[in-house]
């Protein structure tokens, strides 16, 4: 560090990992200068539970839990990244109706998290209201997944080889009406925010983050499209049914927070375009594979190693698998997206205010479950 | 006849000195209890608003329509147990809840409350300079703020009172500013601009209008004084856990939540005495307390829907705000009053 104050001049603030606006357990290392920070260090690791070890010990349908226990706020998304690295290792395909399930789902998860984000992004800011609004229109989505798996946020909803229950009329009908009335629902909230000058003032210009800075630290996910990349898992190597819908990844050249807020914003409408096209999509026919019907379950067994990639809510959520022919794996790891985000704070968090610093990191869309898994 | 001489009148017995100092004394206590039962009221009422806002129900178990919510809170607060951080400065620590307190208390002693009916005037003090007691009340507020910030030995708190008195003194420059125009615009139709019965009652036109500017900077230096989202600086809440108070639970919380609500209503109150002409309206030596409640109650209907709808500033940029664009309008506001004024338009 090349200041001219010594060391002992600044003054070392610990925030965190109880801390108002650090979403969940990050504890920030600051050096101040005033209200200037001149370093940052994020340290980690008050959630570690220690999820892929646990793997280790399951059987491959029982690994499911755990990883809707890591982005709690999105799990379908993380269900649907497990199995796609489990279904490779097992060779199991889950036939069309199920993967057109699973698209809808994961795409109604992502919308979900986009609007916990916008809320708690509100909070940061100092602004109470959008945040009860967006947990309102979250309502109708947990609603929906009540509807599907029994359980409003650890769904446990996908299963090896397909998902655990059918797509009834009652849910059809739901989502339908769901993104009948949500676009123009989520304007107002989106108003609320963009049309605030204070908002723009707080958001536009901080927390610039370069291209080249952003691809060097694995950066994926908004954060990445947000700094001008144009780079999604879904477009990047589809999977599911994505080949097969119409939608166009939001990319902002801003670099700033503001970016970053607008292109979820956009995705959040993209997703609701897949589910429009999905819906309609969902043909008849076996909701699982009947090699991975329930009795089996447990006798599945894995040799080899798969890797499998999707794009949760926060960037690039990967899966490797390594299974050595029993019925558990042999070692399971996990990329975590939020994880490689997050370590780019260190750059964004130098000479910044702490108003800034709180900003920017809002703007990761940080859940601890998943970082330290 | 007003309410002063009706309570000397019951008290006249005691002879007249005696009947005149506890007619004050009754008539404070009355304008106190006005004062205390406000800030609960605004508590609730604040609760219900937002709620509202956001499309929630609001407290609704405590008595009918939750309004014994305050008064549960209240105690609970008082059964808390005080704990106190360590390496306080324990003077300072304990008085700053009091300070802010006492000075928003005082200030409703000053306020000129207009007529009711029977009553006649309720106004407690009939100074000649009230206006300028009044701000030197206000004045005392911020004291408590940064005590409780300094004292707490926390640097979430430290920060929050170096925001504070940031803010405190970029905005009440162009706040002084402008009430020096209401006293010039004033002084064309009274001997005693200072005094705030008299602005009240040179208020053909309100002041609201004659000095938009004005009104726009005091408005602005109201929300700042009270502290409240977009300029809630002192506090920022969940930046640095809740600033300056970040150390206080229990009852000295209550007294800082109390004094936040409080300073909310007397601003409100400062604003539609000054600009809106106060107690003035139709049948005004009757029902002008109910026109002054009205314009007030108005008046917090909007800064609490300002409260709930913004982000906060950050501080750099309020400081900029307060210096490069409310002071210079202030001064233009002032020239223009002066032009006014001399050119005898008012």
């Amino acid at each position: 560090m090349n200041t001219a104050k010594p060391l002992n001049k600044y003054v070392e603030l610990n925030m965190g990992p109880q801390h108002p606006s650090t979403h969940g357990v990050l504890r920030l290392k600051l050096l101040l200068d005033g209200e200037t920070v001149k370093r940052v260090e994020p340290v980690i690791g008050y959630l570690h539970r220690n999820a892929e070890k646990i793997c280790e010990l399951d059987y491959y349908c029982d690994s499911l839990l755990y990883f809707d226990r890591m982005d709690y706020v999105n799990s379908l998304s993380m269900e649907a990244g497990y199995l796609e690295a489990a279904e490779k290792l097992l060779g199991i395909e889950p036939p069309e109706r199920a993967k057109w399930i699973r698209t809808v789902m994961a795409e109604l998860s992502r919308i979900a998290s986009h609007l916990v984000w916008a809320g708690a992004y509100g909070l940061d800011l100092g602004m109470l209201t959008p945040f009860f609004y967006v947990f309102d229109l979250r309502e109708q989505l947990l609603n929906i997944f009540t509807e599907a798996s029994g359980s409003r946020l650890l769904t446990n909803y996908m299963s090896i080889g397909g998902v655990y229950q059918d797509f009834n009329d009652k849910i059809v009908y739901m989502i339908k009406d769901f993104i009948k009335t949500f676009p123009k629902k989520l304007e107002e909230v989106f108003n609320l925010f963009v049309k605030n000058d204070i908002f723009i003032s707080r958001t536009k210009g901080i927390g610039i983050l370069e291209k080249d800075i952003a691809i060097s630290y694995g950066v994926t996910g908004p954060m990445l499209r947000a700094s001008g990349v144009e780079y999604d898992v879904r477009k990047a190597e589809p999977y599911l049914m994505y080949d097969k819908v119409n939608f166009d990844i939001p990319v902002s050249y801003t670099k700033d927070c503001l970016g970053r807020f607008l292109v979820r914003y956009e995705e959040m409408r993209q997703s609701v375009k897949i589910v429009k096209q999905a819906i309609d999509k969902i043909p008849d026919g076996p909701y699982f594979n009947p090699k991975a019907k329930k009795s089996l379950m447990i006798r599945l067994r894995g040799e080899g190693e798969a890797y499998g990639r999707t794009e949760s809510s926060k960037g690039e959520f990967g899966v490797y698998i390594v299974g050595d022919g029993t019925v558990k794996p042999y070692r399971v790891r996990v990329r975590s997206p939020t994880f490689k985000n997050l370590s780019v704070l260190r750059e964004l968090g130098k000479d910044v205010m702490i108003a800034d610093l709180v900003a920017i990191s809002g703007s990761i869309d940080l859940v601890f479950g998943e970082v330290d898994r | 006849m007003n309410i002063l001489n009706r309570i000397q009148g019951i008290l006249s017995p005691l002879g007249h000195d005696l009947s005149f100092a506890g007619a004050y004394l009754i008539e404070t206590i009355i304008a106190l209890v006005f004062a205390v039962t406000v800030v609960a009221g605004m508590v609730y009422f604040f609760r219900k608003y937002m709620a509202r806002v956001q499309n929630r129900i609001g407290p609704n178990r405590v008595g009918k329509f939750g309004v014994l919510q305050v008064m549960a809170d209240g105690l609970k607060l008082m059964q808390k147990e005080s704990i106190f951080p360590d390496g306080r400065d324990d003077l300072p620590y304990k008085i700053a809840p009091i300070i802010v307190f006492l000075g928003l208390i005082l200030a409703f002693i000053i306020v000129p409350y207009s007529n009711l009916y029977w009553f006649g005037s309720l106004t407690v003090t009939h100074s000649n300079v009230g206006i300028i007691l009044i701000f030197a009340i206000l004045a005392i507020m911020p004291i408590g703020e940064i005590f409780a910030g300094i004292s707490s030995n926390n640097k979430y708190a430290m920060l929050g009172a170096l925001r504070a008195v940031a803010k405190d003194i970029s905005f009440e420059v162009p706040m002084m500013l402008s009430i020096l125009a209401i006293i010039m615009i004033a002084s064309v139709n009274t001997s005693q601009p200072l005094n705030l019965q008299n602005i009240v009652s040179v208020q053909n036109i309100p002041f609201g209008i004659l000095e938009p500017i004005g009104l726009f900077i005091f408005f602005i230096s109201m929300i700042a004084r009270a502290s409240y989202s977009p300029f809630d600086m002192g506090e920022s809440d969940s930046e640095l856990v809740t600033g300056d108070t970040t150390e206080y639970g229990g009852l000295r919380f209550g007294l800082f939540y109390m004094g936040l609500f409080g300073t909310i209503f007397l601003g409100s109150m400062l604003v539609s005495v000054l600009y809106l002409g106060g107690g003035s309206g139709p049948y005004e030596s009757s029902l002008g307390f109910i026109w002054f409640l009205i314009k007030t109650v108005v008046l917090v209907v909007i800064s609490l829907t300002v409260w709930l709808s913004m982000p906060r500033v950050r501080i750099d940029k309020f400081v900029n705000f307060g210096w490069k664009i409310l002071l210079p309008l202030s001064f233009i506001n002032l020239v223009i009053t002066g032009i006014i004024v001399l050119g005898g338009i008012a």
